[in-house]
């Protein structure tokens, strides 16, 4: 591969996330709308969201940290983005593999963290602790899924995974290969993403949004990126784990987004957990879903 | 040759003269001692230099041995003498100048210090181990206070008894070889007195004579009697009178008791010694109690390297008693600035710093920290038992080892203590502020640090001295030769 | 000259120096400028080590027929640099104003500046060890360097300070007796002689030599069950003091585990030790121990609301990393866990550093006490920043290419659980690392330091020297893994393959030039599309959504205490403090123990005990 053709990649590929999140975003607000029976908005307004909060008058900064946590939030997942196969395009996957990509996801979490701290808001701080405290919950599972999935495959390469994936139709697919290491991959997604049942650390009522308490302007635009990316990276992850990636952009769109609806269906079905809550069944049922699963991948 | 008969007899003669003396010239009285004891010393140098590493063996009053006294010169007993000397020497009692009766009883001590390591018989030990009894009844009792007398009375109760032990020990001996000569002695042990009746004799001189080498159990005198002695008596008794009770054990051990349980009866009482001594100390609350408990425990450590068969043990025990002669009449010097509670030496060590590093120097020879010489010493005690295949060995090294860890906690707790910035006004006390004693501490302590410089050839040359006097054989042959000779 | 002699009398001759010049104000200038020499001394012997060759040190010593000899390879090499490093900076850190102010407030910097050159001395005289014996007396004045270090600051460190030192001891003395047990066997302690015996000796044998240097070397260590010295030690020792001794002294305990255990014993010899009713074998046990030393300690730093006990914690928790990924055996894992050493070690000099800039500033590091330091000190802020990326294995800092060296031979190696500890423990420190720099440099700043100023230069130098190192070790980890490598092949280890900015694998590579590169750009177009947005207007912290309220200086309005209070909720039950509790119960026995002793000596009736002891004598031996 040519380094013109890399960089075009690279170039491509956070662009292709962002375009793509866009659309889940609409797609979480239409579901939401269709439970609800409402009509939901139209199909350019998340767009036009991001470009009202940008081009906003009163932009109130709470400090240079502050602006660095949203550069960082949204520059980590472009960075992601890269390290995440798509139909056609690799980007510099095979550079770092599954468990940096895993790592990398938590650099947008950390400079959104350290945001919201100079903040100076305990409401903020109180989002981000409780935050913090669900990823400890969902990344118990979520490592021994990628644990199973790298041993299954024998590779962190996500390139190779998909490709054996692929090879082997949809019956070489991680998730009927590996089907209780799909379904603790459910849970851990829906941790991931932050939707109801686990969205304790926004908590509107309790603790005003928590870590968004002080966004206004671009930056809370800037949070409206991240989801998008967000949201885009964990169902892509997702399906190049268990559904055999794209073998071309229709499959592999439809997949995706099949994937992201999933927890965004579930999201407005249910209530609140409290965070010793979440964490008390993060740590039983996929946890134990996943190990067992890793014993059957691993015998 | 035969003036090494004169270490005895000058001393003990000075020891009679001093009180007599000191009446008609109070000058010449405090000099007669330390003059006596350097020309001793001098005669001692002058000895080894003759002896070329050979032993001989003078028989006294011109009767051959086995039917007369002879005094058995090898590096070992020349080493003790020399040592007993040297280490008189530097702890006179120079500030009591009111007192010429504790210059004879040091005299008195030293002479049969002296007589004791040289005695080449069995009679002659026991009365030179008396004398050294009532040698050291008084110097603990000097200090004249009610804990003192105490002290000095259980004591006494304690060394009468053991005395009583030996002679029943030696009565023994006697009913079965009929002669007490240890040259002849030592021919025929092997047949005499491997016998459960041997045995008998030797543990009764083990338990009795082990009251003077702080052995385990009948040491507990010495808690009492090194809190109220004053700290050159302690120093003494601890450094010297102790090592000399163990020499005579070596000694019979070698010559007489050759046998696998005489060896573990001592490793096992030294074993209980080791860890008691060192658990009591653990707890102990004032520095002069701890000094005492910590030396029944390294005396225990001590028998445990002597009850190693062959010259290994020998060695052992050897290289351990030297570093504990050198280094516990220097803590006890330190500890006589120090008396009383622990606690209260808070900052002490801020408010005299050169005392205080010695302690330090000290303490962490003493629990071994290389390449200081406590080190190298307790090396060869390891080694030595690691080779060893009985598992009473190996349990003797776990305690030793355990024992050592204990040490390292209370010496260093002091050490903290000592400089600590004293929190509230009560400034430390300090009793003593005499630079005799801090001298003499601090060339003890030139000694070890020279020790440490010198390991290599010292180590050679006490590898020596443990392989002649490890030599039974040897010891024959050269009493009974010098008597062809004549 | 050998270089080695050159190195160590120049080390010996900074320490003799500092004894002299202790006491003056230019003191910590010279320290630095003669920890500078030796780290040249040590670099001229680079080429002889890339070679592969060992430098000698000319001055052999026999004792007693124990020869002993003095030499470095690349292993020591290796740890000599990091010794040197740390010695150098922290040296710098402590050589202005921070020196000048620990003086005035009545510290010793004399013996300070003595104590660190004494710990830099023995560390070398350690990592030259020719032999076991030299081994041991290295490790023993290693030992007592480090409590001389420990009672600097009086107080309660004195407390912690003895506290080690028992363990040290009951360490060393564990490490004497597999030492004098080799002896017995080998007839000698030279290494050639113990490789040699070491296939001779039996099952029970090389069972009782392992548990006896492991126990010894483990103490040091911190792992686990003798980890609880540790934290307290290092945390109150002052400020330079306290980074040297999170960089690397610890480390020494995982040298000498390296040289012995893995050297002499070797890692295959570990895998055929059973351990009896379980099926596990010693390899095993230390990879467990490793991955408990991970979990439990960063948790307990978890809770802890001092900043330097929290770093402390950690840093007996990271220690678990190098072990876990060294006992892995393969080229991955223990290149892993030797290049952590490195990493490591640079993070947690560069967080001390930062910790004790700000109580330097503020005279706390209490985490409740602080706040809003960014604005005030942001120098150090970033400092922290980039050490506590390092040190929760982000990336793109060094930290992470370690750990993802050590993850992924889990991975290779097929250790699922072992590999979830090892997770385990790296999310409870980045949910840790969070709470120290929000809780000091975040959130709203109090009243009482409005007037604090960054620290001066002296103390920013170190750290932004620091930074760059741990940048650029992070963008281009080969740089150190060439190093690794070269300890690998010294060892006897499989040796890692690496490229500059990582490892190349079949099974999926690492390239942190490129992971790196594409982090940047993407901060950049983050950058981009930040700043295309509408102009910012700052305000004051004091304005702020406040629910109503109008916020006043006299408000607290930041969030500290019990900073995860809902995962407490949760766990608070599993700290037991078992380990406080066994430590307790065995200083009970003991003080029964010599209580009974006591008693035993102060009895009355000593006759009594004669009698009875002639008597209980005689019959043993007429029986």
């Amino acid at each position: 591969m040519s380094i013109q053709t890399l960089l075009m990649e690279l170039v491509l590929m956070p662009l292709v996330a962002f375009v793509v999140g866009l659309f889940m975003v609409l797609m979480l607000r239409r579901i939401g709308a269709k439970l609800q029976r409402r009509v939901g908005p139209p199909m350019m307004q998340p767009l036009y969201d991001i470009v009202k909060l940008y081009s906003k008058k009163t932009q109130i900064s709470h400090g240079w940290m502050h602006d660095i946590g949203i550069i960082m939030a949204v520059g980590g997942y472009v960075a992601a983005e890269t390290l995440l196969p798509v139909p056609g395009m690799d980007g510099i996957a095979d550079k770092g593999g599954l468990v940096t990509l895993v790592y990398m996801m938590m650099v947008p979490s950390l400079g959104l963290a350290l945001g919201v701290g100079q903040c100076a808001n305990p409401n903020g701080s109180i989002g981000i602790a409780r935050a913090l405290t669900s990823m400890l919950a969902y990344d118990v599972p979520f490592v021994i899924v990628v644990f199973g999935v790298a041993w299954y495959f024998g590779t962190t390469n996500l390139v190779d995974i998909i490709a054996i994936q692929q090879a082997g139709g949809v019956a070489g697919w991680g998730a009927i290969t590996m089907p209780l290491l799909a379904i603790a991959g459910l849970f851990a997604l829906q941790g991931m993403l932050g939707k109801q049942p686990f969205e304790i650390y926004i908590a509107p009522a309790e603790i005003a949004t928590g870590p968004m308490v002080e966004m206004s302007g671009k930056y809370l635009g800037g949070l409206f990126v991240m989801q998008c990316f967000q949201l885009y990276t964990a169902g892509v992850l997702y399906v190049s784990l268990f559904l055999g990636g794209g073998e071309n952009w229709l499959f592999f769109l439809i997949k995706v987004f099949a994937v992201v609806a999933i927890p965004m269906t579930v999201a407005f079905l249910f209530p609140r957990y409290k965070t010793e809550q979440m964490i008390r069944l993060m740590w039983k049922w996929p946890v134990m879903i996943g190990l067992l699963g890793l014993a059957f991948v691993m015998h | 040759m035969n003036t090494i008969a004169l270490t005895v007899v000058l001393p003990l003669l000075a020891a009679f003269v001093v009180p007599v003396l000191s009446r008609v010239s109070p000058l010449l009285g405090r000099l007669l001692g330390p003059l006596t004891l350097a020309y001793t010393i001098l005669l001692t140098l002058q000895v080894w230099l003759g002896m070329e590493g050979k032993p001989f063996s003078i028989a006294l009053g011109g009767f051959q041995p086995p039917l007369g006294i002879n005094f058995y010169v090898d590096r070992l007993s020349l080493l003790f003498t020399f040592l007993t000397l040297v280490t008189s020497l530097l702890l006179w009692p120079w500030r009591n100048e009111t007192e010429p009766r504790q210059y004879a009883l040091t005299l008195l001590l030293a002479a049969s210090a002296c007589g004791l390591a040289l005695s080449g018989d069995l009679f002659n030990i026991y009365v030179f181990y008396e004398l050294i009894s009532v040698a050291s009844f008084g110097l603990a009792a000097a200090t004249r206070s009610g804990a003192a007398f105490a002290a000095s009375l259980r004591y006494l109760i304690l060394s009468g008894l053991g005395s009583v032990l030996v002679l029943c020990g030696i009565a023994i001996v006697y009913l079965q070889t009929g002669t007490l000569n240890l040259a002849q002695l030592s021919q025929l042990a092997p047949e005499t007195l491997n016998t459960p009746l041997g045995m008998s004799a030797f543990a009764l001189i083990l338990l009795g004579i082990g009251v003077k080498g702080e052995l385990f159990p009948v040491n507990s005198w010495v808690p009492e009697v090194y809190a109220a002695a004053s700290s050159r008596v302690s120093g003494l008794l601890a450094g010297l009178v102790s090592k000399l009770a163990v020499l005579v054990i070596v000694r019979l051990l070698v010559l007489l008791f050759q046998q696998e349980s005489a060896l573990q009866l001592m490793l096992i009482l030294g074993l209980l010694g080791a860890i008691s001594g060192e658990l009591a100390a653990w707890r102990a609350k004032d520095m002069n109690r701890m000094l005492a408990f910590s030396s029944i425990g390294q005396l225990g450590v001590i028998f445990i390297a002597f009850s190693i068969p062959g010259e290994t043990g020998l060695f052992a025990g050897l290289a351990l008693s030297l570093h504990h002669l050198l280094v516990k009449p220097a803590l006890f010097l330190l500890a006589e600035r120090w008396r009383g509670s622990l606690a209260g030496l808070r900052g002490a060590g801020l408010a005299s710093p050169v005392a205080g590093g010695l302690f330090v120097l000290l303490a962490l020879s003493l629990v071994g920290m290389p390449p200081l010489p406590g080190f190298w010493a307790k090396f060869l005690l390891f080694t030595g038992l690691a080779a060893q295949q009985s598992v009473v060995y190996q349990v003797a090294l776990g305690v030793v080892l355990l024992s050592i860890v204990i040490e390292a906690n209370y010496l260093f707790r002091v050490v903290m203590n000592l400089f600590q910035p004293a929190g509230d006004s009560s400034v430390a006390v300090t009793t003593d502020h005499s630079w005799l004693n801090l001298g003499t501490t601090f060339l003890l302590s030139a000694l070890l640090i020279a020790g440490m410089l010198f390991m290599g050839p010292l180590g050679t040359w006490l590898e020596g001295v443990a392989i002649q006097a490890a030599d039974p054989v040897l010891y024959f042959d050269t009493v009974f030769s010098v008597s062809a000779i004549h | 000259m050998t270089p080695l002699d050159e190195l160590l009398l120049f080390s010996g001759l900074t320490l003799v120096l500092l004894l002299l010049l202790g006491r003056f104000s230019y003191a910590g200038k010279v320290a630095t400028v003669f920890y500078g020499g030796q780290l040249l001394f040590l670099a001229k012997m680079a080429d002889r080590i890339v070679d592969g060759s060992i430098v000698t040190f000319s001055l052999q010593v026999e004792l007693f027929g124990q020869q002993m000899s003095w030499r470095f390879d690349a292993l020591s090499w290796f740890f000599a640099v990091i010794t040197l490093g740390a010695g150098l900076l922290s040296s710098w850190y402590a050589s202005g104003e921070w020196g000048e102010r620990f003086r005035r407030r009545g510290g010793n910097l004399w013996l300070l500046h003595v104590a660190l050159a004494a710990n830099v001395f023995s560390m070398l005289i350690l990592l030259g060890s020719g032999d076991l014996l030299a081994l041991f007396i290295g490790w023993e004045l290693v030992s007592w360097a480090s409590f001389l270090l420990m009672t600097v600051a009086g107080g309660r460190a004195i407390q912690a300070a003895m506290r080690y030192i028992t363990y040290a001891m009951s360490g060393a003395m564990a490490i004497l007796a597999g030492i004098v047990l080799l002896w017995s066997h080998a007839g000698g302690l030279q290494y050639g002689q113990i490789i040699d015996v070491i296939p001779q000796l039996s099952q029970p044998q090389v069972w009782w030599l392992v548990a006896l240097f492991g126990a010894g070397f483990a103490v040091k260590m911190g792992l686990l069950p003798f980890h609880l010295w540790q934290a307290a030690a290092y945390a109150e020792t002052p400020g330079p003091g306290a980074a040297f001794f999170g960089a690397i002294s610890a480390r020494m305990g995982l040298y000498a585990f390296i040289l012995v255990l893995v050297q002499l014993i070797g890692l295959a010899r570990l895998s055929e030790l059973t351990i009896p009713f379980t099926f596990l074998d010693m390899r095993d046990l230390w990879a467990w121990i490793a991955v408990l030393t991970i979990i439990l300690p960063t948790y307990i730093a978890l809770r802890q609301n001092d900043a330097r006990y929290l770093l402390a914690w950690h840093g007996i928790g990271q220690g678990g990393y190098m072990l876990l990924g060294l006992v892995m055996g393969d080229a991955l894992g223990s290149a892993g866990g030797l290049l952590h050493v490195f990493n490591y070690a640079t993070n947690q000099a560069v967080l001390f550093f930062a910790v004790f800039a700000v109580m330097f500033r503020t005279g706390t590091a209490d985490l409740n006490k602080l706040g809003g330091l960014i604005t005030r000190m942001p120098i150090s802020f970033f400092a922290m920043l980039v050490g506590i990326i390092g040190l929760a294995g982000l990336p793109p800092m060094n930290g992470f290419v370690s750990k993802w060296f050590v993850y992924r031979s889990l991975m290779i190696e097929g250790e699922p659980l072992l590999f979830l500890g090892a997770v385990i423990g790296t999310l409870g420190t980045i949910l840790s690392v969070y709470k120290l720099i929000h809780n000091t440099f975040l959130g709203q700043l109090r009243v009482e330091h409005v007037e604090v100023r960054e620290v001066p230069w002296s103390m920013v130098a170190p750290m932004i020297i620091l930074m760059l190192l741990i940048i650029a070790t992070g963008v281009a980890p080969g740089l150190v893994l060439d190093w690794v490598a070269l300890v690998q092949s010294a060892v006897g280890l499989p040796v890692v393959e690496n490229t500059l900015g990582g490892v190349e694998l079949a099974s999926g590579s690492l390239d942190m030039l490129w992971v790196v590169g594409v982090l940047f750009a993407g901060f950049g177009i983050g950058a981009l599309l930040f700043y295309s947005g509408g102009r910012t207007r700052q305000v004051h912290q004091l304005d702020n959504y406040a629910g109503g309220h109008f916020l006043t200086a006299e408000t607290r309005y930041h969030y500290s205490d019990n900073f995860y209070a809902g995962l407490m909720h949760l766990i608070k039950p599993w700290y037991r403090g078992s380990f406080v509790w066994l430590e307790s119960t065995l200083g009970s026995l003991l003080e029964i123990a010599a209580s009974l002793m006591q008693r035993l000596y102060g009895t009355l009736h000593p006759s009594l005990y004669l009698l009875v002891t002639v008597v209980a004598t005689l019959t043993w031996v007429l029986l």
